[in-house]
């Protein structure tokens, strides 16, 4: 059974263009150009036998311009977690999309897509998924300002009670003590 | 209000005296509120003492109790629920998160305030509300009642349009099965 020094140069010799490391134990993060992670995928999947993909998760890194999409790899028989890295323009972002081979990804990209905005091609069912009577921008994009949409769509109402600005007259905020 | 209380027939006066004194509760338990009724329900607190128990089904249910925060999808199964409730019905807001949104005041996906959307008889505030103060709303409740002052829910009935207004800015048109402004006019309400 290798270990985690040995996979990560595997990784290392079959994708030079990547940047391999060892984050702490039996977890490797791999950051990869965009148009290598299928490949990637099928690699871990096929030959190293990784069945499980944990998640799916999505960066929003607004002052670069990009989104990370990060996909967690597990295999049950090495027992390590495999962080691989892409990142996508963040303006018009599309991806293509691994459901193919793991069909659980179905549902990480559609809530990626819902919560970010992020077209994956070739997954068919991107509806609405917990959202689904959202109006508004993907709110989870750094540059959505929850509070600013909430005042303005809900019913919200500031709490100034007499016996709050009563008080805030008579004491002095502990000020003159 | 004051109109109808004083034409209220004999017959809705000992209606009320046997009303308050035997209320169905169906709480909708969305957010974390739910954990302090069961202390209010069995032996420690005792709310079956009031004549309160729960109740399964809204077809049956006196009073909606709304425990914590309402996301945009969950409204809807509440206006759902409350509209099959056959009328008396007293909705109770549990919770700041019923009264302004609560800790989640800047949230997207919750709404703020409860009685934009259902005429709501009884706030109760906190965030918990203890059961004390649980058992205190509904001897408030059962007072009201008992005074026919509980009339909240009628709101529904003569101020739709503006329920149906806010409901419909939040999520749109749904299908209740209920047809509010047709009920009023065949039972009088």
């Amino acid at each position: 059974m290798i270990n985690e020094v040995e996979l990560m140069q595997q990784f290392q010799k079959e994708f030079p263009e990547s940047q391999a490391r060892i984050k702490r134990e039996r977890r490797i993060e791999v950051l990869l150009p965009a148009g290598r992670l299928y490949e990637f995928a099928v690699r871990i999947q096929k030959k190293l036998n990784f069945q499980h993909l944990s998640a799916i998760s999505c960066v929003d890194w607004i002052d670069d311009g990009e989104y990370e999409l990060v996909y967690h790899f597990w295999s049950y028989e090495l027992n390590v977690l495999v962080d691989a890295k892409i990142r996508i323009d963040r303006e018009n972002p599309h991806f293509e999309t691994i459901t193919d081979l793991w069909q659980p990804a179905k549902f990480f990209e559609r809530d990626i897509h819902e919560m970010f905005g992020v077209v994956f091609e070739g997954n068919e069912d991107l509806e609405r998924y917990i959202l689904t009577e959202w109006k508004g921008p993907p709110p989870m994009r750094k540059d959505f300002v929850s509070r600013d949409f909430a005042h303005r769509f809900y019913h919200y109402k500031d709490y100034e009670p007499q016996w709050l600005t009563e008080m805030q007259q008579h004491s002095s905020g502990g000020q003159d003590e | 209000m004051s109109e109808k209380l004083t034409q209220r027939k004999a017959w809705d006066i000992v209606l009320d005296k046997l009303t308050k004194r035997s209320l169905w509760m169906l709480h909708y338990c969305t957010g974390c509120g739910a954990i302090e009724l069961p202390p209010t329900m069995t032996s420690r607190y005792d709310m079956e003492r009031f004549g309160i128990s729960a109740m399964v089904t809204p077809r049956q249910a006196d009073i909606l109790l709304i425990t914590g925060y309402l996301s945009v999808k969950t409204l809807q199964r509440v206006i759902l629920t409350y509209e099959q409730m056959q009328a008396p019905k007293y909705v109770i807001g549990f919770g700041s998160c019923t009264i302004n949104g609560g800790m989640y005041w800047n949230s997207y996906a919750t709404i703020k305030s409860l009685d934009q959307y259902l005429p709501v008889e009884l706030y109760i505030a906190g965030c918990m509300p203890r059961p004390e103060a649980i058992i205190s709303s509904f001897t408030e409740l059962i007072d009201r009642i008992g005074r026919g002052e509980a009339n909240s829910w009628q709101d529904y009935y003569d101020n739709y349009d503006f329920y149906k207004k806010n409901q419909e800015h939040v999520f749109g048109e749904i299908n209740t099965y209920v047809d509010i402004k047709d009920d009023k006019v065949k039972f009088g309400i």
